[in-house]
C-alpha cells in the first residue's frame, strides 16, 4: 500500500514539474463512471481504452468506479481536482447528485464532459449520450409494430427513480398516449435484473394467462428475464412481442434468433465521442476528432466539439444488421 | 466464537425439556397457521393463486433462495451468521459458467464440480478463520462478502457469461415429471438437511455447540470442526445456488445475488431459528422461504407495487420474531 502512494505521489509530483517544462507531456484525464459491475461500463471503459489518442500514448486515460454511490463520486471528483487532471469525462450515478462535483471541478478550471447518463447542470462543457426519451418511444414503436395498435402490454421498468428509467417511462408514455387500444396491464421494476425480471413475468403469466401481447421492457437483461419466463410456462414467442433497450451481447443473440427486438445504444461512440470533445476544449491536439463515431454516424454533426449536446443516435436491431453488430463485440 | 456462556440458560435448556418440545410444536404450529393463512387470504384475493402452474411457479422462485437458507440455518444454530452468501453464489456461477460452454454439451459433472468446489472452498476460508482463528462470523464474513465479489469481478473481468450448454441449463430450466429441476434440487437438500439435523450425530452436535459452546467442548464436541462444517456447508450450497441461478437465467452475471443473503436470513429468521443459537428446525426454515415466497408472488399476481411488497416483508421479519421473544419469555 504504501508503495502505491508513494507512487502515486511522484509521479503526481513530476507531472506536475513536466507540465511546465514539456509541452509535451500525455494529457491527463479522469474517467467518472456510476459502476463498473455491468456490461455497458465495461464497454464504455474499454472502448476510452481504445481510443486513438490513448492507444498513442499521447493521453492517460484513468477510470474510476463509482461503485453505484454519488458519494463515492464525489469523493472521486475531489481526488481528481487534488490530482490537476486535465479534463474529466463524467457518467453519474444521479442528475442533480452530480451538480456539486461537476462545479467544484469547473470552478477548480478543469471542464468536465458528460456522458452516457444525464447531469441537470448548465457547467456542463458537453454532454455526449444517447437520449433514453427517444430510447422509451422507439422500445415502444417496436412492440406497437408487432402487435398493432390493439392489444396488450406489460411494462418492466427499472429502478424507480433513476434517470434512465425516468427518461424511458416518459418515452414509452409519450408513444402509448397516442394508441388508444393498447392496454396496459401492468407497470412494475424489476432493478434493470434478468432474474427479478423473470420471476415477475412468471407471476403475471399466471395473473394474465395468455392476455400479454407484448413485454416492453425498459432495458435488455429484463427483456431477456421475460423471454425465458416465456418459454418456461412452455408458450410461443411468436405470440408474446418481447423488446428491450441497450443492445448487450445476449440481446444480440436473441434478436438473431428471433425472440426479441432492441435498439443499441453505443457505449464505444458515446465514450470516444465525449473524450474528442473534452480534447477540443482542452485545445491541446490538432486535427481533431480522432475517433470513428463521427464518421459512423453521418446526422452526428461534430461542430469543432463546441455543442452542448450531442445525440449519439440509436440503432434499430434487426436480423439484417444483428451479425456485424455482433462482430464488432469479439 | 462466542467466548462467553450463560449458565442460566444451560440449566433452562436442561430442565425444561419438555416445555422445549411443547415451545418448539407451538413455534411450527404458529408458522404453519401464518402460512396457511396467508395462503387462504391469497387464494381468496387472486383466483389463480392455487392453480397448479402458479404453485410450482412459487416453488420454482423460492428454491434459490431456500437453498441458501439451509445453509444459513446450520450456520445460525452455532450462533454464527453467514453474509456472504449472496457473493459466494454469485463466484461459483461464474465460475461453473465458465466451465459451462455451449461446445461442452456432454460435461455436466465438470461445471457442476467446480461450482460446487467454488463455493465449498470460500465457505472452508470462512470455516478457518471463524473456528480456528476465532474471527467474529460477523466480520469474516462480511469481509468474505466483499471479497468474494471481488474475486466474482477479477474472474469474469466484470462481464456476464452466457452461451450455456443446454445440458447445463437443464438444471435451472429442466423439469423431471412435470417438477421443474431447481425445486427437486431443493427438495433433496431439504429432505438432507433435516434428515443430518434430526438422526445423525453431528446434527445433534450443532445444536450442542450452539447452545453451550464451553459444556461442548467439555464433553468432548469437536467444537471447532462443527463450526468449520457449518461454513463449508453454506459454501457449499452457495455453489449450488449458483449453478441453479446460472442456469435458469441462461448466464452467469458477475452482480448476480447482491443482498441475497438479507432473505435468507429473513427465512431462517421467520422459521423461528434463534440467533441466539442452539434452537431452531429446518422445517421453520423451510416455511420462512415459502412465507417470503408467497408473499412475493402474491403481490405480483395482485398487481400490488413492489413497494409495498419490501414493506410487508420486512414487518413480517419483526413479527416473527417478536411472537419468539413473547414465547421465550412465557417459558
Amino acid at each position: 500500500m504504501k508503495k502505491i502512494f508513494a507512487g502515486l505521489a511522484i509521479s503526481t509530483f513530476t507531472a506536475a514539474i513536466n507540465t511546465q517544462a514539456f509541452a509535451a507531456d500525455p494529457i491527463r484525464i479522469g474517467a467518472a463512471t456510476y459502476g463498473l459491475q455491468g456490461e455497458f461500463m465495461q464497454l464504455w471503459s474499454n472502448a476510452l481504452e481504445n481510443h486513438p489518442a490513448v492507444m498513442s500514448g499521447d493521453i492517460e486515460i484513468t477510470v474510476f468506479d463509482g461503485r453505484y454511490d454519488a458519494l463515492v463520486q464525489s469523493n472521486q471528483f475531489d481526488s481528481m481536482i487534488t490530482r490537476q487532471y486535465d479534463a474529466i469525462l463524467f457518467v453519474p450515478i444521479d442528475a442533480d447528485a452530480c451538480i456539486g462535483p461537476v462545479i467544484r471541478a469547473t470552478t477548480a478550471g478543469i471542464p468536465v464532459v458528460g456522458s452516457n447518463t444525464r447531469c441537470n447542470s448548465d457547467q456542463l462543457a458537453s454532454f455526449v449520450g444517447s437520449d433514453d426519451i427517444l430510447a422509451g418511444q422507439m422500445v415502444a414503436e417496436e412492440i406497437i409494430d408487432k402487435i398493432g395498435g390493439d392489444g396488450k402490454v406489460v411494462i418492466i421498468e427499472g429502478p424507480i427513480g433513476q434517470s434512465a428509467q425516468i427518461d424511458r417511462a416518459k418515452g414509452i408514455e409519450n408513444v402509448l398516449a397516442e394508441y388508444p387500444g393498447i392496454e396496459v396491464l401492468e407497470r412494475r421494476t424489476a432493478n434493470w435484473s434478468r432474474a427479478e425480471a423473470l420471476s415477475l413475468m412468471e407471476n403475471w403469466l399466471t395473473s394474465h394467462q395468455d392476455e400479454i401481447d407484448g413485454v416492453i421492457a425498459q432495458n435488455d437483461e429484463m427483456a431477456i428475464g421475460a423471454i425465458r419466463a416465456i418459454q418456461a410456462s412452455g408458450r410461443s414467442l411468436d405470440n408474446i412481442a418481447v423488446a428491450g433497450v441497450d443492445g448487450i451481447t445476449d440481446a444480440l443473440k436473441a434478436v438473431q434468433q428471433g425472440q426479441m427486438a432492441t435498439i443499441l445504444q453505443d457505449a464505444t461512440a458515446q465514450a470516444q465521442g465525449a473524450l474528442d470533445v473534452a480534447l477540443a476544449r482542452l485545445d491541446e491536439t490538432d486535427s481533431l476528432p480522432l475517433s470513428e463515431t463521427w464518421t459512423k454516424y453521418k446526422e452526428l454533426d461534430w461542430a469543432n466539439g463546441e455543442a452542448d449536446t450531442y445525440n449519439i443516435p440509436w440503432t434499430v436491431v434487426t436480423s439484417s444488421n444483428v451479425e456485424t453488430l455482433l462482430n464488432q463485440r469479439q | 466464537m462466542p467466548q462467553h456462556t450463560s449458565l442460566i440458560s444451560s440449566e433452562t435448556t436442561s430442565t425444561k425439556k419438555s416445555q422445549r418440545t411443547l415451545a418448539t410444536f407451538m413455534s411450527d404450529y404458529g408458522i404453519m397457521v401464518a402460512f396457511i393463512a396467508l395462503c387462504v387470504v391469497l387464494s381468496i384475493a387472486s383466483p389463480y393463486f392455487l392453480g397448479v402452474s402458479n404453485l410450482l411457479n412459487v416453488l420454482r422462485q423460492v428454491s434459490i433462495n431456500g437453498v441458501l437458507a439451509i445453509g444459513m440455518t446450520f450456520v445460525i444454530l452455532t450462533r454464527g451468521i453467514d453474509l456472504s452468501v449472496g457473493s459466494m453464489m454469485a463466484f461459483a456461477a461464474i465460475v461453473a459458467a465458465s466451465f459451462a460452454g455451449a461446445s461442452a454439451d456432454s460435461a455436466l459433472i465438470l461445471p457442476i464440480l467446480m461450482g460446487l468446489g467454488a463455493g465449498l472452498a470460500l465457505g472452508c476460508i470462512n470455516g478457518v478463520m471463524v473456528a480456528r482463528f476465532a474471527i467474529p462470523p460477523f466480520v469474516m464474513t462480511l469481509g468474505m462478502l466483499s471479497m468474494a465479489r471481488g474475486l466474482t469481478y477479477i474472474y469474469s473481468d466484470g462481464m456476464p457469461i452466457s452461451s450455456l450448454s443446454s445440458s447445463f441449463l437443464w438444471l435451472g430450466q429442466g423439469t423431471v415429471a412435470g417438477i421443474p429441476v431447481p425445486v427437486l434440487l431443493f427438495a433433496a437438500i431439504f429432505l438432507l438437511a433435516w434428515f443430518t439435523l434430526r438422526y445423525t450425530a453431528f446434527g445433534r452436535y450443532v445444536y450442542a455447540v450452539g447452545g453451550n459452546p464451553t459444556a461442548s467442548r467439555l464433553s468432548g464436541i469437536n467444537v471447532r470442526g462443527i463450526i468449520f462444517a457449518v461454513y463449508a456447508i453454506s459454501g457449499t450450497l452457495c455453489g449450488l445456488a449458483g449453478l441453479m441461478i446460472a442456469a435458469r437465467t441462461s448466464a452467469a452475471l458477475p452482480q448476480a445475488g447482491v443482498a441475497y443473503e438479507l432473505d435468507a436470513i429473513a427465512a431462517v429468521v421467520i422459521g423461528g431459528t434463534s440467533l441466539a443459537g442452539g434452537k431452531g428446525r429446518i422445517i421453520g426454515t423451510l416455511f420462512g422461504v415459502l412465507i417470503i415466497g408467497v408473499i412475493n408472488n402474491g403481490l405480483d399476481l395482485l398487481g400490488v407495487s413492489s413497494f409495498y411488497q419490501q414493506l410487508v416483508k420486512g414487518a413480517i421479519i419483526v413479527v416473527a420474531v417478536m411472537l419468539d421473544r413473547s414465547r421465550e419469555a412465557n417459558d
